[in-house]
C-alpha cells in the first residue's frame, strides 16, 4: 500500500522532478500520508477505504507545488549571479570602450551602455533587461539566452551581431545597422524595427507573429522556419528577400515593392500554404517579372500589381 | 454544504496563526499538525495537507518556524517544526489583529 501511495505522489509530482524543494516537499507528504494510513487501518478501516480517505486529506497539492517550485527557481537565478561577481544593476557604461567584453551571468538589468563600444563582446545567461545600448557599436557581438526586454538598440550597430534563444520582448529597434545579423530562436513579441535597413540578415525559427515592422528595407533577408501570420508588411521593400518555409496565413504586403523575392514551401505545397499564398493580399504592389511569374504559378492574387 | 465551505474559508486565512499556536506548545511534526486540529476543533475542521505545507513554507520563508529531523528509533525520521522568537511575536501580532477585528465584526453583525 505505500507503494500505491508513492506511485500516487510520483504522478502529482512528474511536472516538477528535479526540483529539490518539490522533492522535500513530496518526502515530507509522503511521511503524514503513510502514518495516517496506518492510523486509518489500526482503527479498522479496509484497504480501500482508507487509501481513499488518505487520498483525501492531500487537498489541492498542485497549487502548494507551484508555489514551491517558483519560490526556490527565484532563488536558484540570484545564486548564480551572485556567482558570476558581476552583480551590476543599474550601471553606467555610457560611451565607454569594451572589446570583447564578457558579460556571462550578469545582472545588468537598467544599465545604460549608450554610445559605448562593445565590438566582439558576448552577453550570455544575463539579465540586461531595460538597458539602453542606443548608438552603441555592437558589431560581430552576441547575446544568447539572455533577458533582453524592453530593451533600447536605437541606432546602434547590430553588424553581424548574433542572437540566439534570447527575450526581445519589447525592445526597440529604431533606426538600428542590421547587416548580417543572425537572429535565432529568440522571443521577438512587441519588438520594433523602424526605419531599419535589414541587409543580409537571417531569421530562424523565430515567432514573428508579434513583431512590428515599420518603414523598412529587406535586402537579401532570409526568413527561414518562422511564423510571420498577420504581420502588415505594406509599402515596405524587399529585394532577394526569401521565406523558406515561413507561416504566411493573413500577411499583407499592399503597395509593397518585391524584386526577386521567393516564396519556399514547407517540404511541398499543401493546400494549406496555397491557401496562405492565395489569400496574401498584394494590392497596390510593385513587382519585378521573376516575382510576378513565380506567384502567379502558385495561384497568388496579382490583380491589383504593378510589375516593373 | 455550501455553508461548510464559506467557514473553511474564512479559517483557512488563519492557518499561519493556528499552526504558530500549535507550535507555542511545543514542536510538532506535519501530521501531528492536521491531526491536533482536527482534535482541537473537534473535528469540525480538517486542515489539508496542502494547505498545512503551503503555510509551513510560508512560514518557514519569514523566519517564523524553522525544522529539524527528529531521532524516531524506529520508522521514517521525522521533520519537526520549532517556533522562533520571531514567530511568537508574528502571533502575538495575528492574535490581536483578531481580537480587533473581531470586536468590530461582533458589533457589525
Amino acid at each position: 500500500m505505500n507503494e500505491k501511495l508513492n506511485q500516487y505522489l510520483d504522478g502529482v509530482f512528474a511536472p516538477y522532478d528535479g526540483v529539490k524543494s518539490v522533492a522535500e516537499l513530496k518526502a515530507d507528504l509522503l511521511a503524514d500520508l503513510q502514518e495516517r494510513f496506518r492510523e486509518l487501518k489500526a482503527e479498522g478501516k479496509d484497504d480501500e477505504t482508507a487509501f481513499k480517505m488518505t487520498i483525501d486529506s492531500i487537498g489541492d497539492i498542485e497549487e502548494t507545488v507551484q508555489e514551491v517550485a517558483s519560490a526556490s527557481r527565484s532563488l536558484e537565478r540570484q545564486v548564480l549571479i551572485n556567482f558570476s561577481g558581476s552583480n551590476l544593476p543599474d550601471s553606467d557604461f555610457a560611451g565607454v570602450t569594451v572589446h570583447k567584453g564578457k558579460f556571462e551571468g550578469s545582472a545588468l538589468h537598467d544599465s545604460t551602455f549608450a554610445g559605448a563600444d562593445l565590438t566582439g563582446s558576448k552577453f550570455t545567461g544575463s539579465d540586461v533587461r531595460d538597458a539602453n545600448f542606443a548608438g552603441a557599436d555592437l558589431t560581430g557581438s552576441s547575446f544568447k539566452a539572455s533577458d533582453v526586454r524592453e530593451v533600447n538598440f536605437d541606432g546602434a550597430n547590430l553588424t553581424d551581431c548574433t542572437l540566439y534563444a534570447s527575450d526581445f520582448t519589447g525592445a526597440s529597434f529604431n533606426k538600428a545597422i542590421l547587416v548580417r545579423t543572425q537572429i535565432n530562436a529568440s522571443e521577438l513579441s512587441g519588438a520594433k524595427f523602424t526605419d531599419v535597413k535589414l541587409v543580409d540578415v537571417k531569421l530562424t525559427a523565430t515567432d514573428l507573429t508579434k513583431i512590428v515592422f515599420e518603414k523598412c528595407t529587406f535586402n537579401g533577408v532570409d526568413f527561414k522556419h518562422c511564423d510571420m501570420q498577420g504581420q502588415c508588411l505594406d509599402g515596405m521593400t524587399f529585394i532577394g528577400v526569401h521565406f523558406d518555409r515561413v507561416g504566411l496565413k493573413e500577411v499583407t504586403f499592399k503597395g509593397a515593392t518585391l524584386k526577386n523575392v521567393s516564396f519556399l514551401p514547407s517540404f511541398a505545397w499543401t493546400n494549406k500554404y496555397h491557401r496562405a499564398i492565395k489569400a496574401i493580399n498584394f494590392e497596390g504592389a510593385m513587382m519585378d517579372k521573376l516575382t510576378y511569374a513565380a506567384l502567379k504559378g502558385v495561384d497568388a492574387n496579382l490583380s491589383k500589381v504593378t510589375i516593373i | 454544504m455550501s455553508d461548510n465551505k464559506i467557514s473553511a474559508d474564512l479559517l483557512r486565512g488563519h492557518t499561519d496563526t493556528i499552526i504558530l499556536k500549535l507550535l507555542i506548545d511545543g514542536d510538532k511534526y506535519g501530521y501531528e499538525i492536521t491531526k491536533l486540529i482536527q482534535t482541537n476543533s473537534g473535528g469540525e475542521y480538517e486542515l489539508k495537507e496542502a494547505t498545512m505545507y503551503s503555510s509551513v513554507r510560508r512560514l518557514e520563508a519569514e523566519g517564523d518556524i524553522e525544522w529539524y529531523w527528529g531521532d524516531e528509533s524506529q520508522g521514517g525520521r521525522r521533520k519537526y517544526f520549532r517556533i522562533t522568537k520571531k514567530g511568537r511575536s508574528t502571533y502575538a501580532n495575528n492574535k490581536s489583529n483578531w481580537e480587533y477585528a473581531k470586536r468590530i465584526l461582533d458589533n457589525l453583525l
